[in-house]
């Protein structure tokens, strides 16, 4: 499934936070946003999946979702959105509570969400009794439990130490070859997003705007030889130029900010 | 620093915890009887003015020996698990409602606030006038005094429920009645469940006060009307029995606390 | 607070043994009571000065219920009290703190100080006498009051079981009235003043009076048993002047005419006002309900033996509670009715 921006801009009372995005997700693409803070990042994801709408502009979705899709646009928070008095099985079951489904299929479905993401042992366990990464997990076997066809990650790996992060990026890779399901990642982290997309769009300081779409020209298979590392760190060094000078100034505005 | 010899780290940190102990408190209770029963047998309080818990524990004794006892806790049991019952009922579906719906909010809050504060007490005669004399007016002065901090705790519960996880909610299309019953008043529950252990004590102060006027059963109809005799070693004795009562009633929401908030 | 309480009464002690030279003329005593004309004794020998004839400079206490007027006099916030008799009463009483020396006001045949009254509803089905009580509700101020009392007195003169009246406790008069005025109960026993206008006005129905049923000794003057056993000459001057207050009361407003109807005895004019002064009500309102008071402050002795063995007898009053240790005879000369 694609996901279509046209001219979506947005403005929290009279601040605008975004400006003109024409961007199209493409069918079974992991496009990564990037920008300085406050760029309108998260703003832009939560357009894209109906969680706030936009001031201008529209937003569309071509094609049709999988088989046995609950939820197209499905998102995976930074802060897990965990129900704290739920067990591991029930936050991964509330997102098909309220759908009808055969008792056998539900069940199916939890135990298969978490079992990809290693979670079985852990089903009855409660959000405080898991570590950060075990608590990510679980927020993203709830997002694949409705099977999506769209994944929108709200910077799903910043609340996370450096270790758990690459381990937990490796494995979203490993599931991500077997649906290839269509994914927006935001993230401030420029390996993350070269180690992940496809593309990387990167937006201005606020109010966002695109600023350029860079398409990773390296297979994602063949991104952690050495031999591709030189091309890898050319192209971090041009989003990082693109950043800096975005960030610097970024930063400045902090102090007239309301 | 001069001299530059070792010099152990002095232990700075400890304390601030609440750690549970079995012995503590039964031995604050007893060390308290103890002192109250020194001081009347040393002559120190005036046994009229004080009545030492010897001669209190024998008026409890020929209470329960009586009968009396459980007539006058059952018809104060049955009050005030019916007036809380209705109080937290209502308490709960108002506040709720000013928690979710904004215009609930901006309609009720100010009325809250405005008739929270009016004492239940003083406005007993008019419970009377309403609802007369029997047990209504006593039941309806109970689920007032409830249903105030009621409404107070539930709006409170659900301010304080991340609307991070609503917006989860909404991000998998769940519809406005499974976010409320599955979201919403779960996360609201610790507040609420703490502004119970407020309402209960409520509850049974406001006990003694309806059962003033018109009731010849009940434990505030004894304490009051032990105080009216002058008996204090019986008004001590339905004191105890009150205090007994409240205790009660925070075991059980400790207990229902137990049971639902495992997760914390 | 009670240690406290004994400490700066015990400092109060010391210091007026310390200036006792200085103010030995004067003795300041303070007098609890309630502003109703059954205190109008206290009342005339404070105005007339009879108080001050006997050396004494006297400051009242005003209450609006019984219980606190006995409870003052035991804490010693005041050195005399004026009110009527009830179980608290002779609870207090009984562990010492108490001694009853004078009479105050009593329901007596031909004067209308308390009045039972039945709701017209009540009064339509059936409560037409004294007798119809039982299987009725009857609005008392609390248990152990003197309301209570005067039921229980009219349940032995029936002779109806006491349990059949279903006792309702309404903390007080105003209460009373409109639990009465809206039908919550069936009948009152109200003081004349607050009964005889509803009567006029049909909103009650007259069953009798008291003291035409079960005349007894209402109201009484007593002191702290410190005082009775410690300060004899002092209570013996405060009685005196008290009592010449009861006498000019006694001839002044329980005077009656050859067909027994109240009359305006010697003194009416000028001892009117000084009730209207302290009690703050109209006289108008005073005329029609004042109460008998014996004038030589006489009590009927038998009568509170009687009441304490009746309180007793409902569990009311602690069994240990003796009549006789709570009376004090020698003050007033002649109490009648002693028992043996």
């Amino acid at each position: 499934m694609e996901l279509l921006l046209e001219g979506v801009s947005h403005a929290y009372g009279d601040l605008p936070v975004l400006e003109g995005i024409d961007l199209t997700v493409r069918d079974g693409e992991i496009l990564c946003l990037i920008g300085p803070s406050g760029s309108g990042k998260s703003t832009l994801l939560a357009i894209m999946g109906g969680l706030l709408r936009p001031s201008g502009g529209r937003v569309a979705t071509r094609g049709a979702p999988p088989d046995g899709c609950l939820n197209p646009l499905t998102y995976v928070f930074q802060d897990f959105a965990l129900l704290p008095w739920r067990t591991v099985a029930g936050n991964v079951a509330l997102a098909l509570e309220h759908h009808r489904l055969p008792r056998g299929e539900r069940r199916s479905r939890v135990g298969n969400a978490l079992a990809a993401m290693g979670l079985g042992e852990f089903a009855g366990a409660f959000p405080r009794q898991l570590s950060g990464g075990m608590r990510q997990r679980v927020g993203i076997a709830r997002a694949l439990v409705v099977r999506p066809a769209v994944l929108l990650l709200d910077e799903p790996l910043s609340a996370l130490d450096a270790q758990t992060r690459d381990l937990l990026t490796e494995e979203f890779l490993t599931l991500w070859r077997r649906e290839r399901t269509t994914a927006v990642l935001v993230t401030h982290n420029l390996a993350e997003a070269l180690r992940l997309g496809d593309r990387v769009a990167v937006l201005s300081r606020r109010p966002g705007r695109l600023r350029e779409i860079l398409t990773v020209d390296v297979p994602r298979d063949e991104r952690s030889r050495p031999e591709r590392a030189g091309r890898l760190a050319e192209m971090s060094a041009h989003l990082w130029s693109l950043l800096r000078t975005e960030a610097q100034a970024a930063d400045r505005e902090l102090a007239d900010r309301r | 620093m001069k001299g530059g010899g070792e010099r152990p780290v002095p232990f700075r940190g400890g304390g601030f915890e609440a750690r549970r102990s079995r012995l503590l408190p039964p031995a604050a209770l007893a060390g308290l009887v103890l002192v109250w029963h020194v001081a009347v047998a040393g002559g120190l309080a005036n046994p009229l003015f004080l009545p030492s818990p010897v001669s209190v524990a024998a008026a409890l004794w020929e209470l329960a020996q009586s009968g009396a006892l459980a007539v006058h806790l059952a018809a104060s049991v049955g009050r005030v698990v019916t007036g809380w019952a209705i109080g937290t009922a209502l308490g709960l579906a108002v506040g709720l409602a000013i928690g979710i719906v904004s215009a609930a909010r901006a309609v009720g809050m100010p009325l809250v606030s405005a008739l929270f504060p009016i004492p239940k007490i003083a406005i007993l005669p008019l419970f009377i006038l309403w609802f007369g004399i029997g047990e209504p007016s006593k039941v309806a002065t109970i689920a007032a005094g409830v249903f105030f901090p009621t409404v107070i705790a539930a709006v409170g519960g659900v301010d304080q429920v991340p609307r991070s996880l609503i917006r989860m909610g909404q991000s998998f299309g769940m519809p406005v009645a499974a976010i409320v019953w599955r979201i919403v008043v779960p996360g609201a529950l610790p507040i609420v469940l703490s502004g119970f252990r407020i309402t209960v004590a409520i509850a049974v102060i406001l006990v003694v006060a309806a059962e003033m006027i018109g009731a010849d059963e009940g434990l505030g109809a004894f304490v009051l009307m032990a105080g009216n005799l002058m008996r204090t070693d019986q008004l001590l004795a339905g004191v105890v029995v009150l205090s007994a009562l409240g205790l009660a009633g925070a075991g059980l929401i400790s207990f229902a606390e137990r049971l639902l908030l495992r997760w914390r | 607070m009670v240690a406290l309480r004994l400490a700066s009464s015990g400092l109060l002690a010391l210091l007026a043994v310390l200036l006792a030279p200085v103010v030995a003329r004067s003795e300041a005593l303070t007098v609890a009571a309630l502003r109703l004309s059954s205190s109008g004794p206290l009342f005339i020998a404070q105005d007339r000065g009879h108080f001050a004839a006997e050396g004494l400079e006297v400051g009242f206490r005003f209450f609006t219920a019984a219980q606190p007027v006995a409870v003052a006099v035991t804490t010693g916030d005041a050195d005399f009290g004026v009110t009527g008799l009830t179980a608290g009463f002779y609870n207090l009483a009984g562990k010492g703190a108490l001694k009853i020396v004078a009479a105050q006001s009593a329901d007596v045949p031909g004067f209308p100080l308390s009045a039972y009254l039945a709701t017209p509803k009540a009064a339509d089905a059936g409560l037409k006498g004294l007798g119809d009580f039982p299987g009725r509700s009857l609005g008392i101020t609390q248990t152990g009051s003197t309301f209570h009392y005067m039921i229980g007195l009219l349940a032995r003169k029936q002779g109806f079981d006491l349990a059949r009246v279903r006792l309702v406790p309404l903390q007080s008069i105003p209460n009373m009235v409109s639990a009465f005025k809206g039908g919550q109960v069936d009948a009152l026993i109200l003081p004349s003043s607050v009964a005889l206008p509803m009567i006029a006005s049909g909103e009650g129905r007259l069953l009798g009076w008291v003291g035409d049923v079960t005349p007894w000794q209402l109201g009484a003057l007593f002191t702290s048993g410190r005082n009775a056993a410690e300060r004899r000459p002092l209570v013996a001057r405060f009685v005196r002047a008290y009592v010449r207050g009861a006498a000019e009361y006694h001839a002044a407003f329980n005077a009656r005419d050859a067909a027994g109807r109240p009359a305006r005895g010697p003194g009416y004019d000028t001892l009117m006002p000084i009730l209207e002064k302290y009690t703050q009500q109209p006289a108008a309102r005073l005329a029609t309900g004042l109460p008998h008071v014996d004038p030589a402050g006489r009590l009927d002795v038998g009568d509170i033996h009687e009441q304490v063995a009746w309180w007793q007898a409902q569990k009311m009053v602690d069994a240990a509670v003796e009549a006789a240790a709570i009376v004090d005879l020698g003050f007033v000369e002649g109490h009648r009715n002693v028992p043996r």
